[in-house]
């Protein structure tokens, strides 16, 4: 069986369309997993929300279920860059 | 025979794990602060060469962040903190026994006795001010000025102090700073002028805390393996 990858084709500069299609798809995904599952970005909001809370802003049941929420899309995020979705994986060695 | 498996497994003090909560200067005898700490355990100080860590028996487990947890956490700290000048050590330092904590503090005694000079009678306060909802759009020139008056302001009666990490778009100021404990009273009527001055600001003064922004000391790898 012969694999030929997007990659090798693309540094020989041969386009295929379909293959073309595929990968800026590829692009877009990882990018909008980079940019919704970004810890840093998470943690920031999670802090912003608790100073929120503490100046009045939010009271404590918006408080908690916004917490809860950005917990839960930590976690999340954490194993998403833990399983590094969005990077290919070469199975054939 | 269930008696006896049970007796065989039930550990003693020594092989239980351990949590530390901050390190103090060496007591000439162990001093217990209550039942303060994780399920209730005692909290309590061990000795190694002239540092007391301070610990409760625990099984040892990750500590995820927890708000719970965190509060219990602070609170011993609180404690501890009434009556000793405290190395403040990150949420979630568990050891899986007094051997490995030892291994840990013979590792970090240097930096933890550099440490103690830092901490002598001294605390952490902080300083948040934050841009009320009408007024998020302030230039950055001004945000500038303001923050510069604050730390103006502020320096001349702390020992030191850090700016941290702006998490907000409305923050216009976060900082640290290190205070002489007979300087509080001097420290809170200058953030009182403050606010009076920029009394449509929200501005969150908060403390006193362990100096934990001041201490940096990572002893073992891993974000939540090391004192700091």
């Amino acid at each position: 069986m012969f694999f030929i990858d997007d990659l090798l084709l693309r540094s020989l500069g041969i386009s295929l369309p379909g293959l073309d299609m595929i990968w800026t798809l590829e692009q877009i995904h990882k990018f909008a997993l980079k940019g919704y599952y970004n810890p840093d970005k998470i943690k920031n909001q999670i802090k912003e929300t608790r100073l929120l809370y503490e100046f009045g802003e939010l009271n404590r049941q918006e408080y908690e279920q916004r917490n809860s929420e950005l917990m839960h899309k930590l976690d999340m995020a954490q194993k998403v860059m833990e399983m590094d979705i969005g990077s290919k994986m070469d199975i054939l060695g | 025979m269930v008696r006896r498996i049970l007796n065989a497994e039930k550990k003693t003090p020594e092989s239980l794990g351990k949590y530390v909560y901050c390190v103090i200067p060496y007591l000439k005898e162990r001093e217990s602060f209550g039942n303060l700490g994780f399920n209730a355990e005692e909290v309590y100080t061990l000795d190694y060469r002239d540092l007391a860590p301070v610990v409760s028996d625990v099984a040892y487990r990750d500590y995820a962040v927890d708000e719970q947890e965190v509060e219990v956490h602070r609170k011993v700290v609180e404690q501890v903190m009434k009556e000793h000048s405290v190395i403040p050590v990150a949420y979630g330092m568990a050891f899986k026994s007094k051997k490995l904590l030892q291994i840990a503090m013979s590792a970090g005694y240097q930096a933890m006795q550099k440490a103690e000079q830092v901490v002598d009678c001294k605390v952490e306060l902080g300083i948040k001010v934050f841009l009320p909802k009408d007024q998020e759009n302030m230039s950055s020139t001004t945000r500038g000025e303001i923050s510069s008056n604050f730390l103006q302001c502020l320096k001349a009666v702390s020992a030191d102090f850090k700016n941290l990490k702006l998490f907000s778009d409305r923050l216009v100021m976060n900082s640290a700073f290190l205070v002489d404990k007979k300087s509080i009273d001097n420290f809170s009527d200058q953030v009182g002028l403050l606010k009076e001055k920029y009394n449509s600001l929200m501005v969150q003064y908060s403390g006193p805390w362990p100096a934990y922004n001041f201490v940096d000391i990572h002893i073992l790898g891993g974000k939540r393996r090391g004192f700091r």
